[in-house]
C-alpha cells in the first residue's frame, strides 16, 4: 500500500524515470538491431566468420553487467564519457548482440534450401532473394531475438543507474542508500512491470509481422 | 538447341574430389523432351545445374543456340531458362500468383501483363485462378503445388525448361495425371525440355529421347524404342529391365497395329445356322456381332452348333473395349485379365472400327526387334 502511496506522491518523477528507462533500452535496441541483423545475415554467407562472431557475442554476454560498466569506465573516461547514458547504451548494445545475431543467423539458415535454390535457379540475385524471401521468412525468429534482448536489457538498465544513466534503477539505488523501503519496492515493481508489458507487446508484434503464408503453414502443421 | 561438349564436373579438390560428370557430350534438339536417366549419383542433377550455371563447369563447354553459356551473365541466363525441382521450392510467404510472377517481375513486366499471364498459366496447369490465385502454398496439396511449380517455370515463356525429378514426390495416381497434363501442354508449347528422372517408366512415357548415365558417363543416348529394343550393353539392358518387351508395348498404340477390316462381322438378326455355315467355310472360330455400328459381343461356333433363330440371344458381351490410342501394354493386360485373344477397337463415339488380337501384338513386338536387328546389320 505504502508503495502505491510513494508512487502516487512522486508521480511526476516516476513517470520521468520510466520514460528515461524506456529511452535507454529503446535506443540501445535500435542501435543493436542496426548492427546485429546485418551481421547475422553476413555470417550466413561466410561460414568461417560465423563461429568467431557468435563466440565473441557469447563471451560478451557472460561478462557481469557491473564488471562491464567497470571496464568501460576508464576507457570512456578518457573521452569524458565515463558516466551517464552513453556507457549504459553501449553496454546494452553489446549484450543484445548475441540474441539478435544468433537468431538472425539461424533463421536465415533455416530457410529451406529448396526455396533458395529455386529462387537462384530462376535468376534472383542474392540481394533480391534476401529481401523478398529469406528476410520475410526469418522475421518472426529475428523478432523473437529482439524480444529476448529487450526484456534482458530492461533488467540490466536498472543496474546502469549506478553509473548515472538514470531510469527506474535510480529508485532502487537511492532507496538502498537511504534505506527507504517503499522507494526500493516501487523501483523493483516498476522495472518488472515494464519488462512484462514489453514482453507481451513484442509477442503481439511477432505475430503481427509473421507473413500470412507462414501463419497458414503453422496452423496446418498443428 | 543445347550442346554439351566434353563436359566434366569435379566437386571439391585434392583427395576429396568427386568426378560427378566425366567427359559427357550430347546434343539436345529444340522442341524435344530429353530425359536424363540413371541410378542415384550418376550425375543427372549435376548436368541440369551446369546448364543454368547453378554449378560451374570444370572442363568442356555448354552452348545454347550456339552461344557459350559462360559468355552470358548467370542471372540473365537463368531468367531465360525455366527451372522446376522435385522439392518444388515455392516461396511460402508469397501467394500463388506472386510465386508464378517471380520471373516476369524480375524482367520488369507491367502489372497488367503479369496479372494476365499468371491467370493464363494457372488455367493452363489446371488450377482455377479464381480459387487459387490468392492462396498460399501451404493451402495446396503436393500435386497442386507442383502444378504451380511448373507454371512458375513457364512464366516468362522460356524456350528451355529444366526439370529435376519434377513429379518424383507426387503419389503414383496423381503423378500419372500430372505427367499426362504436362505431355498435353508440351505438345502445344514445344519447349526444349531437359527432364531428370530415375524412373524408366517415366522416361519412356515422357521422353522423345533418353540419355542414360552411369557413374558420370553417358552410356546411351537414343529414342525410348531404341533403348528398349537395342540396349548398348549389359548395364542398359539391366537398367531397362527384363520386362523390356512389355515396355516396348507401352510405346505402341493400338491404332498402329489394329486390323481395320476384319471379315468375321455379324449382325444381331443373322440366323444361327447361316452364321455357322459361313464361319465354317471361312475357318473362323468366332464372329463379332455388331448392332448399329456398335460392337455388341461375340459368338463362337460351339455356342451356335445346336441353335436355331437369330443369334441375338447367344451373344457374349465384351467385358471391355479398346480405344485407338490405348497402348498395347494395357491391351495385353486386358486380354490376360479377361482371357480373350481378340478385343474390339472403338472410336470416341463407341463405334466399332476394328479389332486387335494377341497375334497382332506378338507380331508388333517381333517387328520392332527385327527392325533394330536389321538396322544393326546395316551399320556394321
Ligand atoms: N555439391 C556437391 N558437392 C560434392 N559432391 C557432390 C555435390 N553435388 C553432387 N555431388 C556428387 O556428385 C555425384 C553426382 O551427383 P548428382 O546430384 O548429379 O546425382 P544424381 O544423378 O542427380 O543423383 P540422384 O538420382 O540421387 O539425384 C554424386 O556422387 C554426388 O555425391
Ligand atoms: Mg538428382
Amino acid at each position: 500500500m505504502s508503495t502505491l502511496c510513494f508512487i502516487s506522491e512522486n508521480m511526476e518523477r516516476v513517470l520521468y524515470l520510466t520514460w528515461e528507462h524506456i529511452w535507454i533500452v529503446g535506443s540501445s535496441l535500435v542501435i543493436a538491431m542496426i548492427i546485429g541483423i546485418p551481421l547475422g545475415v553476413l555470417i550466413t554467407r561466410h561460414k568461417n566468420l560465423a563461429q568467431r562472431v557468435l563466440n565473441t557475442a557469447n563471451v560478451l554476454m557472460t561478462i557481469p553487467s557491473i564488471a562491464l560498466f567497470g571496464i568501460m569506465l576508464p576507457i570512456l573516461a578518457v573521452m569524458g564519457f565515463g558516466l551517464g547514458k552513453l556507457p549504459a547504451v553501449i553496454a546494452l548494445v553489446l549484450y543484445s548482440q548475441l540474441p539478435i545475431i544468433r537468431n538472425t543467423y539461424t533463421a536465415i539458415l533455416n530457410v529451406p534450401p529448396a526455396v533458395t535454390d529455386a529462387g537462384r535457379g530462376m535468376g534472383m540475385n542474392r540481394w533480391r532473394l534476401l529481401r523478398e524471401v529469406e528476410i520475410p521468412l526469418a522475421v518472426p525468429v529475428i523478432l523473437a531475438g529482439l524480444r529476448t534482448a529487450a526484456v534482458m536489457n530492461i533488467g540490466i538498465a536498472a543496474i546502469a543507474a549506478y553509473i548515472g544513466a538514470g531510469g527506474l534503477g535510480v529508485l532502487i539505488s537511492q532507496g538502498i542508500s537511504r534505506t527507504y523501503e517503499e522507494m526500493i519496492i516501487a523501483g523493483a515493481v516498476l522495472v518488472s512491470l515494464l519488462a512484462i508489458i514489453v514482453d507481451g507487446a513484442m509477442a503481439l508484434l511477432e505475430r503481427w509481422v509473421t507473413p500470412r503464408g507462414l501463419q497458414v503453414q503453422r496452423r496446418q502443421n498443428g | 538447341m543445347i550442346r554439351y561438349e566434353s563436359v566434366t564436373k569435379v566437386y571439391g579438390n585434392g583427395k576429396d574430389a568427386v568426378t560427378a560428370l566425366d567427359n559427357v557430350s550430347l546434343e539436345i534438339q529444340a522442341g524435344e523432351v530429353v530425359i536424363l536417366l540413371g541410378p542415384s549419383g550418376c550425375g543427372k542433377t549435376t548436368t541440369l545445374r551446369l546448364t543454368n550455371r547453378l554449378e560451374t563447369l570444370t572442363r568442356g563447354t555448354i552452348t545454347i543456340n550456339g552461344q557459350d553459356i559462360m559468355q552470358v551473365d548467370a542471372v540473365k541466363l537463368r531468367q531465360k531458362i525455366g527451372y522446376v525441382i522435385q522439392e518444388i521450392g515455392l516461396f511460402p510467404n508469397k501467394t500463388i500468383a506472386e510465386n508464378v510472377a517471380v520471373v516476369p517481375k524480375l524482367l520488369g513486366w507491367s502489372e497488367e501483363r503479369i496479372r494476365e499471364r499468371v491467370d493464363e498459366l494457372l488455367w493452363m496447369t489446371n488450377l482455377d485462378p479464381r480459387t487459387y490465385r490468392d492462396r498460399y502454398p501451404a493451402e495446396l496439396s503436393g500435386g497442386q503445388q507442383q502444378r504451380v511449380g511448373v507454371a512458375r517455370g513457364l512464366a516468362a515463356d522460356p524456350n528451355i525448361l529444366l526439370m529435376d525429378e519434377p513429379f518424383g514426390a507426387i503419389d503414383p495416381i496423381n503423378r500419372e495425371q500430372i505427367q499426362d497434363e504436362f505431355l498435353r501442354l508440351q505438345a502445344k508449347l514445344k519447349k526444349t525440355v531437359v527432364f531428370v528422372s530415375h524412373d524408366i517408366h517415366e522416361a519412356i512415357k515422357m521422353g522423345d529421347r533418353i540419355a542414360l548415365f552411369d557413374k558420370g558417363r553417358l552410356i546411351q543416348y537414343d529414342t525410348p524404342e531404341a533403348i528398349l529394343t537395342q540396349p548398348k550393353n549389359k548395364f542398359v539392358a539391366d537398367f531397362v529391365g527384363a520386362d523390356r518387351a512389355l515396355k516396348v508395348l507401352g510405346l505402341i498404340r493400338t491404332g498402329d497395329i489394329m486390323n481395320r477390316s476384319p471379315k468375321n462381322l455379324l449382325r444381331m438378326t443373322d440366323q444361327a445356322q447361316d452364321v455357322l455355315k459361313f464361319m465354317d467355310s471361312k475357318k473362323f472360330h468366332y464372329g463379332i456381332v455388331l448392332n448399329g455400328g456398335k460392337p455388341m459381343g461375340y459368338v463362337t461356333n460351339r455356342t451356335l452348333k445346336y441353335e436355331q433363330g437369330p443369334i441375338r440371344d447367344l451373344v457374349e458381351t465384351y467385358p471391355c473395349l479398346v480405344e485407338e490410342k490405348r497402348n498395347l501394354r494395357d491391351v495385353l493386360s486386358m486380354m490376360l485379365m479377361y482371357n480373350l485373344m481378340t478385343l474390339c477397337v472403338v472410336d470416341d463415339n463407341g463405334d466399332f472400327i476394328g479389332t486387335v488380337s494377341y497375334n497382332d501384338i506378338q507380331k508388333a513386338i517381333k517387328e520392332s526387334y527385327t527392325d533394330e536387328a536389321e538396322r544393326n546389320g546395316e551399320g556394321e
